[in-house]
């Protein structure tokens, strides 16, 4: 074997940094963990705006309110690591444009979705080819958005909706170890956030759609605050993972009010063992179907806002 | 490319005249009663042949084929491969360091399983890897086998697959899945895929272990010692198991359902011509985890419905060929009251929209329900001898 002996080479495979006890008991303990202050029913605040892409026609961005603890963080910064992230996120929409010569004949219009993480979104970086997850994101979106447009109106043309997601919600708190209960929970609220963002960027291209479509995100929580083993577990809208210790089950929908149908449903994580509170007879995947219903209505009230501000600006314009 | 295109997570688009269409909705949403096209009851699944360990090559092994001909194969492989340990778990292995071994069983209990040790990788004949369909049903079968969670405290599936995938603090189990489409996709293949995995996992065994704790693991060699990934209970193998977990688990591996809805009916199974006339369509993954037949359901995903592409029939009082022919009174458009749409009867309307909240209900109540088809698929697949 041919060892190099003039340098001091560093390990084959990489190192950790080192952490130390005294950190340890200062950082990682349970009361630094982002705590929800909202109420279980109470949703984030959305900040949605059309037409800010110039070159494309229809444009959206989507921000969520940063929780109070990153608020806080951000104010007054004990460490380097933010407690939990917000989701911002991106929209364009290019056509409805004639497809290329070569292509069959379709009766209707031809959708494409492109669902990408910038590669700073999360706190693990992506890479620059979409991976599963976002492919799998982007064939969500389109499940959501055919349903909603109307689209026999365009015989022989294509629609292009490509998502930029800047910044991601987490999966789970950053300082807590993967357990059993552990999925991709944060991909769930980018779903919900990807949907209206796109609504609202295809409102701004001024395609026809049969409502405005809203996404919206109901999780059970196991509650921790009790110290009983079993433990109660809650129905709460608009989740953000980083704010509890284990989610059992979380669902995502893309609804339109007007017409009160799913366009989109995904549900995950198991409900079954779920104990509602009192008087609440549903069963676990019902509440959950019922709680991101409403949660996507919120939404809708905002999403119906940005379109009419929209709407205004272009009339101001004229 | 662009049928490639315009076949997203749901099958290619349906070649039917709006025609076809029609009569295959109006024949499928009679009230109680659809017909189906190869004579079924809605909740009746396509006969299959069945057999496991096919390949001596894999942990474990499966094929299903169809009566129409469609055929997949599944193997799973199993590698050893070292832990990557968080900080917190280094932490809290210096907090507990004088006495590393008190507590071994809860030890390794409580490190729980991580999500990408399972891969599942999809072939399907005339698609790339990375469209849209293969990529969609991986993820669809991954994230319920992954997802499950088993709630039996005393037996090895306390923390579902993920929890026994661990070996010990440092060292896990990682699971490849491969799953090829022998034939071409005629129907959507989701059912077939998800049957012959199911088998497949119920037949994969891996090496019994002979270190004990946190040693580097070491296994017998003996094959015939070997355990089931999920421990059977059936009495055949009950005595093998016996000796390596305190009592028999039913934990089984999950099945996703594909189910559509036509007009108020629920009909399982379909094949290309019934998807391509439902109103919404649902992928539905279900479990048992103990003895009393208890589902669990561990996932629901709408499908994109194949109806939503298809071409539009154009009523007679439109149609200008027979302009003269008919009296306009002839066809006058009603409001269909399922999907709350105005359409002229036996004139095909691709679907808009998307389902109501009582008909996805209702279709879960059915999967779910005592007695029910989700039973049923679990009880016929027990059946099957797994060598």
């Amino acid at each position: 074997m041919m060892a190099d002996r003039r340098r001091v080479n560093g390990p084959p495979s990489g190192t950790r940094p080192a952490v130390f006890t005294a950190d340890l008991q200062l950082g990682a303990s349970a009361t630094d963990r982002a705590q929800r202050q909202r109420q279980p029913s109470e949703l984030r605040k959305i900040f949605l705006k059309t037409g800010l892409i110039p070159t494309a026609s229809g444009s959206s961005y989507l921000e969520f309110e940063p929780s109070a603890s990153l608020a806080a963080a951000r104010a007054n910064p004990k460490s380097l690591i933010p407690p939990s992230s917000a989701l911002k996120l991106a929209c364009t929409v290019h056509g409805p444009k004639p497809l290329p010569r070569s292509a069959a004949f379709s009766p209707n219009i031809v959708l494409t979705t492109h669902v990408k993480y910038a590669p700073f979104a999360a706190r693990q970086r992506k890479g620059h080819i979409r991976d599963s997850g976002e492919r799998d994101l982007g064939v969500h979106l389109e499940t959501a958005l055919r349903g909603a447009i109307i689209a026999e109106r365009w015989p022989k043309s294509g629609l292009d909706i490509t998502v930029t997601i800047l910044e991601a919600e987490d999966d789970r708190w950053w300082g807590s170890a993967p357990d059993s209960h552990d999925a991709s929970w944060g991909m769930m609220n980018v779903l919900a956030g990807c949907i209206t963002a796109a609504s609202a960027a295809i409102a701004d291209a001024h395609i026809d759609c049969l409502d405005l479509i809203a996404g919206g995100v109901a999780a059970l929580v196991a509650d921790e605050s009790g110290n009983s083993a079993a433990g109660t577990t809650k129905l709460m809208l608009d989740t953000d993972p980083a704010e509890h210790r284990s989610i059992l089950s979380a669902c995502v929908v893309g609804y339109m009010p007007a017409r009160d149908e799913i366009t989109e449903l995904w549900l995950k994580g198991d409900s079954s063992k779920a104990s509602l509170e009192e008087g609440d007879d549903r069963s676990g995947h019902d509440a959950l179907i019922d709680g991101a219903v409403d949660a996507a209505r919120g939404a809708h009230t905002v999403l119906a806002e940005a379109v009419r501000e929209s709407l205004l600006r272009i009339v101001g314009q004229s | 490319m662009s049928n490639q295109r315009q076949a997203s997570s749901a099958s290619q688009v349906p070649h039917l005249s709006p025609a076809e269409l029609s009569y295959l909705y109006t024949s499928l949403s009679l009230p109680k009663t659809p017909i189906r096209p190869d004579g079924r009851s809605p909740t009746q699944f396509r006969p299959l042949t069945a057999e496991t360990n096919i390949l001596p090559g894999t942990n474990g092994s499966a094929r299903i084929g169809f009566a129409d001909g469609t055929q997949a194969i599944v193997g799973v492989k199993a590698e050893v491969e070292k832990t990557i340990l968080s900080n917190e778990t280094l932490a809290s292995e210096r907090g507990a360091g004088p006495e590393p071994t008190d507590q071994e069983g809860s030890t390794t209990a409580a490190v729980g399983g991580h999500g990408s040790w399972v891969q599942m990788s999809i072939e399907i004949p005339g698609f790339r890897d990375d469209d849209a369909l293969p990529v969609f049903l991986s993820e669809m079968m991954r994230e319920s086998l992954v997802g499950a969670v088993g709630t039996d405290e005393n037996s090895d599936m306390t923390g579902g697959l993920k929890g026994r995938l661990v070996i010990n603090k440092r060292w896990h189990w990682r699971l490849y899945i491969d799953v090829l489409l022998l034939s071409q996709p005629l129907a959507y293949p989701l059912p077939l895929l998800s049957l012959t995995t199911h088998l497949a996992l119920l037949s994969t065994k891996l090496p019994k272990l002979k270190s004990q704790g946190e040693e580097d693991p070491f296994f017998d060699d003996d094959w015939a010692v070997a355990e089931y990934l999920y421990p059977r209970s059936s009495p055949s193998t009950g005595a093998k198991i016996s000796s390596s977990s305190s009592r028999p688990s039913f934990v089984r591996p999950p099945v996703t359902l594909l189910v559509i809805s036509v007009g108020e009916n629920i009909i399982f199974d379909p094949n290309r011509e019934e998807i391509a006339v439902a109103d919404a369509v649902l992928a539905i993954s279900i479990t048992r985890d103990t003895q009393a037949g208890h589902l669990r359901l561990l996932s629901i995903r709408t499908v994109d419905p194949p109806s939503r592409l298809t071409q539009p029939g154009v009523p007679n009082s439109e149609n200008v060929n027979m302009l003269g022919a008919v009296a306009p009174t002839d066809d006058i458009a009603v409001l269909n009251p399922v999907t709350g749409e105005e359409e002229v009867p036996g004139v095909w309307r691709p679907r808009r929209g998307g389902a109501k909240r009582s008909v996805i209900s209702e279709m879960v109540k059915t999967v779910l329900k005592k007695g029910g088809v989700g039973e049923e698929v679990l009880e016929g697949l027990e059946g099957v001898e797994v060598s």
